[in-house]
């Protein structure tokens, strides 16, 4: 096990940044997941730390070592590829091994520890097969097993799971997640998938454009977005936004006057443009355009997914989707959204989080002095 | 199928046979003329009337025709294995690291294949005869030693190779060598054939360099040994068709040996 500490991590394609000024702790055993769109420099980041990509600036250390300089084959990382990257040539115990016989491990130990890797990952009776024989799910294994026999101090996944099937992916990311339960080896995985990254990050960092946009536990991550890139990539369907505006008490204030959430308040200039973020599965149809605290919705598409029901359509010439539990009985008729004030999320033009004032609005003042700005009144 | 499609398709048969006619006879009529006897070798017909081995003996009673032979079988497989191991290296260099300069390095071999003989003719000499290596196999060897033309076949394979599985191996600590000898060069079989078989039939056919370095009958090389049998008189033909016949025979066995690969080698840019 070992922890990875990098600090101010710059990489450059020739003027192109990839990954620009990064710090990010890895606690010795945990399970870190790096999230976040293609091109946003989490798979160079990764590729980095095991010594594939020189870095252009700042430093990783593992373990408290500065490992800028040193071999990837002497980092103690192992890295399991998207596309497995199986010796085409070797045949699974060969594959396995070759570490150890790189490592000048003597051949009856290395048979002894390619045999009781198989073993835990099911491979036994497949030793003396060649990549191509194999199927996807058994080729990501032998991947896994080639990785796992050098235990090594930390484990480098480079989105792993991606190609393979919808099925075989949940099975081997159940796999993954009990191996590091058994293991306790420190992990860093890469992916563009949020579900292997809710499911398996203990800490879970999300990246865009070359930079960290959120760090947290994928609950942290998921209910207080920093940002709303973050908001937007989490979540499947993804966060509703709704353009709005800050009246004078501080409320949001939707297109078309109406203001679902009278005590919720910003601590903002009047009249700053937000957006408004609401979770598909926060939001509640009730019956009634004009029910008290609805948003009036325009629905459009009913979508069935067994499990649950997608209800898209549109707020104010906004898109909305609304997810609901699948036995929900569907309103007739004009249909407004409900959601808690607990539920909305709130970002700024720059896509910054906007928090609400925690204190309760406050009440006209006893001198008489209206809450109100003196000047709306004045006819001067 | 269509009848239109059918008739192409016949269309496209008749041109390859008579593709294929074209190139098979010279050859057929190598080995035919070299089984005549001299008084026939005028006559018309596919067949030689009587067939003898007169012109084999005769060529082998002319010229160390066996030692030839080997000179020539040393210096084709010297010549490749040389050309093979330099071309492997460069094409390693060039795929594995990007320095600067990479790209020049690249077009400048390259360019080198475009370079005729006739240009680098002299200066090898004087360089051969400086080194003391006139009228010897191995200064038939020395400046074939690398090729364009194996670096960039080679450097096109390994291009071809994932760079994933270069790069597990380094995470398994592999180094560069052995990353090439162990993890690169078995994945390489189809091309390093045909590179390979390639690199020997030039350097079998060959004549201007050893014409020039050679001297003596028994330093001598096959295309040099059939020199002898083209005189001022006229040319020798019974001995020299049987002369060039046996200097043919080893190349088209390791043809055949090795056809498959060749084959293969062409059809496939790479591996999976």
């Amino acid at each position: 096990m070992a922890s990875i500490d990098i600090r101010s991590v710059h990489k450059l394609y020739g003027k192109t940044p990839a990954v620009r000024g990064l710090d990010l702790a890895v606690e010795d055993g945990s399970f870190l997941v790096i999230l976040g769109p293609s091109g946003c420099g989490k798979s160079t980041l990764l590729r980095m730390i095991a010594g594939l990509e020189d870095i252009s600036a700042g430093e990783i250390a593992i373990d408290g070592r500065v490992v800028n300089e040193v071999e990837p084959g002497r980092r103690g990382c192992a890295m399991v590829f998207q596309n497995y990257a199986l010796y085409p040539h070797m045949t699974v115990a060969e594959n396995i091994g070759y570490a150890l016989k790189v490592a000048g491990v003597p051949k009856a130990e290395r048979a002894d520890r390619v045999g009781r890797v198989a073993a835990m990952l099911g491979l036994g009776d497949l030793l003396a097969r060649k990549p191509s024989q194999l199927s996807g799910g058994q080729r990501q294994r032998v991947a896994m097993g080639r990785a796992m026999v050098r235990e090594p101090g930390i484990f480098l996944f480079d989105e792993p799971l991606s190609n393979l099937d919808a099925k075989l992916r949940i099975q081997m990311r159940l796999e993954i997640k009990r191996l590091h339960r058994e293991l306790k080896t420190t992990s860093v995985f890469v992916t563009h998938d949020q579900v292997e990254a809710m499911t398996l990050a203990d800490t879970l960092v999300v990246m865009n454009q070359g930079v960290i946009e959120q760090v947290g536990t994928p609950a942290e991550v998921f209910r207080r977005p920093k940002s709303r890139f973050v908001a937007n990539f989490l979540g499947s369907p993804p966060m509703n936004f709704l353009p709005a505006e800050i009246d004078r008490r501080g409320r949001a204030v939707l297109a078309g006057g109406h203001m679902p959430w009278p005590d919720l308040v910003f601590e903002l200039a009047a009249e700053t443009r937000i957006e408004v973020g609401l979770r598909p599965g926060d939001l509640t149809p009730v019956a009634g355009k004009a029910a008290e605290g609805a948003i009036p919705f325009e629905p459009d598409i009913l979508e069935d997914l067994g499990s649950e029901l997608h209800w898209h359509g549109t707020v104010g010439g906004s898109a909305v989707a609304v997810a609901l539990p699948a036995a929900t009985p569907i309103p007739a008729g004009p249909v407004g959204l409900k959601a808690p004030p607990s539920a909305v999320h709130a970002f700024l033009g720059d896509g910054r989080r906007a928090e609400p004032a925690a204190a309760p609005i406050p009440s006209p003042k006893p001198s008489g002095e209206a809450p109100w700005r003196a000047t709306s009144l004045s006819y001067t | 199928m269509t009848n239109r499609a059918s008739a192409g398709r016949i269309a496209a048969h008749v041109v390859m046979i008579g593709l294929s006619f074209l190139a098979i006879f010279p050859v057929y009529w190598m080995i035919q003329t070299s089984f005549r006897a001299e008084n026939e070798i005028f006559s018309g017909g596919l067949f030689p009337a009587v067939p003898t081995l007169k012109n084999y003996t005769d060529v082998l009673a002319a010229m160390p025709m066996l030692r030839i032979l080997g000179n020539t079988v040393v210096m084709a497989g010297a010549t490749t294995l040389a050309q093979v191991a330099t071309g492997l290296l460069a094409a390693w260099a060039l795929v594995r690291w990007r320095f600067p300069g990479g790209a020049l390095a690249r077009s400048l071999i390259a360019l080198s294949w475009l370079v005729p003989f006739q240009v680098v003719m002299i200066p090898n000499y004087v360089l051969a005869s400086k080194l003391g290596l006139l009228d010897t196999v191995t200064g038939l060897v020395i400046p074939n030693a690398a090729a364009a033309f194996s670096v960039l076949v080679l450097y096109n394979a390994m291009r071809g190779f994932p760079r994933e599985v270069i790069e597990a191996a380094r995470m398994d600590g592999a180094g560069n060598f052995r990353i090439l000898a162990e993890v690169v060069l078995p994945n390489l079989s189809a091309p390093l054939a045909s590179v390979s078989i390639l690199c020997f039939i030039s350097a079998w056919n060959d004549y201007f360099w050893p014409l020039l370095l050679i001297r003596r009958m028994e330093n001598s090389v096959v295309q040099i040994g059939l020199q002898f049998f083209m005189t001022q008189e006229g040319n020798d033909w019974g001995p020299l068709m049987a002369a060039a016949t046996l200097a043919s025979l080893p190349i088209l066995a390791l043809y055949l040996v090795l056809q498959r690969q060749v084959v293969d080698s062409f059809m496939k840019s790479g591996i999976r």
